[in-house]
C-alpha cells in the first residue's frame, strides 16, 4: 500500500538493498517518530498481538474440542455373544411401554430401515463411481451408524454404508480413525429419488 | 544499541527485511499450487460441483495475492535498475491497480471461506434438498456476485484509503466474517455432537464414544491459519490510519514485510486444508501427473 510504504521510507534507514520504498507522494506526509521516554518496551504491541492472538485459537481449540465430546466412556471389549443379548433385550424391550428411548429406538430402527434400502440403491448406483476412491479417508462425510436389528441383512446393510461414500446419510463412524473429519464433506451429496426417503432422512437431520 | 538518537530523523524500530529470494520463492509455490488447483477441477467433470467452485474461488484469490507481492517486488527491482521513474504518473496508476488487487485478494479469500462455510453448512442441514437449493447455475451467481462486490470495494478502498470512512469497514469486515463462519462450524459441530450421544444412549448399540479430536483440530486449523496470516496485516492497516507517529505502532509497522510473507504463506496453506482433502482432486493430480511423465 503506498502510504505504507511511505512510513517505511520515513522510518527505514536502509533505502538502497531492499527499497519497497520508492513511491513518495506528496500528499502524504509522516513527520519523523521519536523514541523518547518509552515506557514499556518498544515492540509490546507486536508481542501482544501474537500472544492474545495464540490464545484466542487456542481457547477456539477448547472449545472445538468441548463441543465434539460425546461424552459416554468406551465399549471396546464387548464380547460378539453380550452384543446379541443386547439385541435381544432390544427386541423384546419392543412389547414393553417404556420412555421415550424406546419410541425413539424405533423411530430410528424405521428410519434406518427406509434409509438402508436408499442407501442400498445409491450404493449400486455408486459402485463404480467410487471404486477410485474407497479408502478408508471416508473423511469427508457424516455418517449415522443406524441401530442393528437381529436381522442378518441388516448387518449387510451396515457394511455397505461404511465401505461406500455416503454422505446423506448421517453416521457416526466410530471405530474408524476418522474421526470428526467427517463434518468437512468434499464430497457431493446424492441426488436421492423416494419422497418417503426424504421424508424420514429429514426428521433425522431436523 | 536501542538508545534512541537525539537526531528525530533516526528511529529505533528498523524495517524487518525478507530476503526477496524468500519472497519470489514463497510466491511462485503459491501461485503454482493454486493454479495446479484451479487446472484439476476444470480438467475432471467429476468436479464440476458448487463446492469445487468455491474452493477454486479461494485458489483464485490466494493466486491475487501472491501475484501482487510478485509484481511488486519485481515493480521495485525495475525502479531499482532504472527503468521506471519514481514519481510518474502510470507508476502511481499501476500502485493503486496493485493495492487493489491485494485487497481484492483478501476480500475474495474472506468471502470464499464463508461460501465454502456456507455450502457445507447447507450439505449438513439439508441435505436432501441440496440438490435444490445449491444447483451449479447458482453457486456461478453467488460467485459472480461475490467477486464483483469484492471488485468493486477494492477499488473503492484503494482509491480512497486514506479515509477513515474506509479503513474502519475494513477492519469490522475481516472479524465479523471469522465470527459467522465460526458460528456455522460449531452449530455443525453441535449437530454431530446431538446425533452421536442419541445413538450412543440407545441400548444396543454398539457405538464408541470418544472425544472426536480430528474435527476440532482441522476447524482450529482453518481459522487459525486465516487469522495468522491475515490479522497482522489487518492490524497494520489500521495502526497506519490511527496512530502513525506513536513509537509503539511505529515498531509494529516495521514488521510488514514479515506480514506480507505470512499472506503469501496463506496462499501454500489453503490448497492443502481445502482442496488436496478430496480424494477425487487428489486423484486428477496423480493423474495428471502421471500422464505428463
Amino acid at each position: 500500500m503506498s502510504a505504507l510504504r511511505l512510513i517505511s521510507n520515513r522510518t527505514s534507514q536502509q533505502a538502497l538493498s531492499n527499497s519497497d520504498y520508492t513511491w513518495e507522494y506528496e500528499y502524504y506526509e509522516y513527520g519523523p517518530v521519536s523514541f523518547e521516554g518509552l515506557k514499556a518496551h518498544k515492540y509490546s504491541i507486536v508481542i501482544g498481538f501474537w500472544v492474545g492472538l495464540a490464545v484466542f485459537v487456542i481457547f477456539m481449540f477448547f472449545v472445538l474440542t468441548l463441543l465434539t465430546k460425546t461424552g459416554a466412556p468406551h465399549q471396546d471389549n464387548a464380547e460378539p455373544s453380550e452384543k446379541r443379548c443386547r439385541m435381544n433385550s432390544f427386541v423384546a424391550d419392543f412389547g414393553r411401554p417404556l420412555d421415550s428411548e424406546r419410541v425413539f429406538s424405533r423411530q430410528i430402527a424405521e428410519e434406518s430401515r427406509s434409509l438402508f434400502h436408499f442407501c442400498i440403491n445409491e450404493v449400486e448406483h455408486l459402485d463404480k463411481a467410487k471404486q477410485n476412491h474407497r479408502s478408508p479417508g471416508l473423511e469427508s462425510n457424516i455418517h449415522f451408524e443406524e441401530v442393528p436389528r437381529s436381522s442378518g441383512m441388516f448387518e449387510e446393510d451396515l457394511n455397505c454404508l461404511t465401505k461406500f461414500n455416503i454422505p446423506n446419510c448421517v453416521n457416526t463412524e466410530q471405530n474408524s480413525s476418522l474421526g470428526e473429519d467427517d463434518l468437512l464433506i468434499s464430497e457431493p451429496p446424492i441426488i436421492l429419488e423416494t419422497k418417503s426417503v426424504m421424508q424420514s432422512s429429514c426428521r433425522i437431520l431436523d | 544499541k536501542n538508545i534512541s538518537d537525539f537526531s528525530l530523523n533516526v528511529t529505533d524500530c528498523t524495517q524487518v527485511v525478507v530476503p526477496e529470494e524468500v519472497f519470489f520463492t514463497v510466491a511462485a509455490a503459491g501461485i503454482l499450487e493454486n493454479l495446479l488447483v484451479l487446472i484439476a477441477v476444470v480438467r475432471n467433470k467429476n468436479l464440476h460441483l458448487p463446492m469445487y467452485f468455491f474452493i477454486c474461488s479461494l485458489a483464485i484469490s490466494d493466486m491475487l495475492g501472491s501475484l501482487y507481492k510478485t509484481l511488486e517486488n519485481i515493480f521495485i527491482i525495475l525502479c531499482k535498475m532504472g527503468y521506471l521513474t519514481r514519481r510518474g504518473d502510470f507508476e502511481k496508476k499501476l500502485d493503486d491497480a496493485m493495492d487493489s488487487m491485494f485487497i481484492l485478494s483478501l476480500l475474495g479469500s474472506i468471502f470464499s471461506l464463508l461460501a465454502i462455510a456456507a455450502d457445507r453448512y447447507i450439505t449438513i442441514f439439508y441435505a436432501l434438498r441440496y440438490h435444490n437449493i445449491m444447483t451449479l447455475r447458482r453457486a456461478l451467481a453467488i460467485l459472480a456476485i461475490i467477486w464483483t462486490f469484492c471488485a468493486g470495494s477494492s477499488i473503492a478502498i484503494a482509491l480512497f484509503s486514506y479515509e477513515a470512512a474506509t479503513v474502519i469497514p475494513f477492519t469490522i469486515l475481516f472479524p465479523l466474517m471469522m465470527f459467522f463462519i465460526l458460528c456455522l462450524y460449531i452449530h455443525m459441530f453441535l449437530l454431530a455432537r446431538s446425533h452421536a450421544k442419541k445413538i450412543a444412549s440407545l441400548p444396543t448399540s454398539t457405538v464408541h464414544q470418544r472425544t472426536n479430536m480430528k474435527g476440532a483440530i482441522t476447524l482450529t486449523i482453518f481459522l487459525g491459519v486465516f487469522l495468522c496470516c491475515w490479522a497482522p496485516f489487518v492490524l497494520h492497516i489500521l495502526l497506519a490510519r490511527f496512530c502513525p507517529h506513536n513509537p509503539y505502532c511505529a515498531c509494529y509497522m516495521s514488521i510488514f514485510h514479515v506480514n506480507g510473507t505470512l499472506i503469501m504463506c496463506n496462499a501454500i496453506i489453503d490448497p492443502m486444508i481445502f482442496a488436496f482433502r478430496s480424494p477425487e482432486l487428489r486423484c486428477t493430480f496423480k493423474k495428471m501427473f502421471c500422464c505428463s511423465r
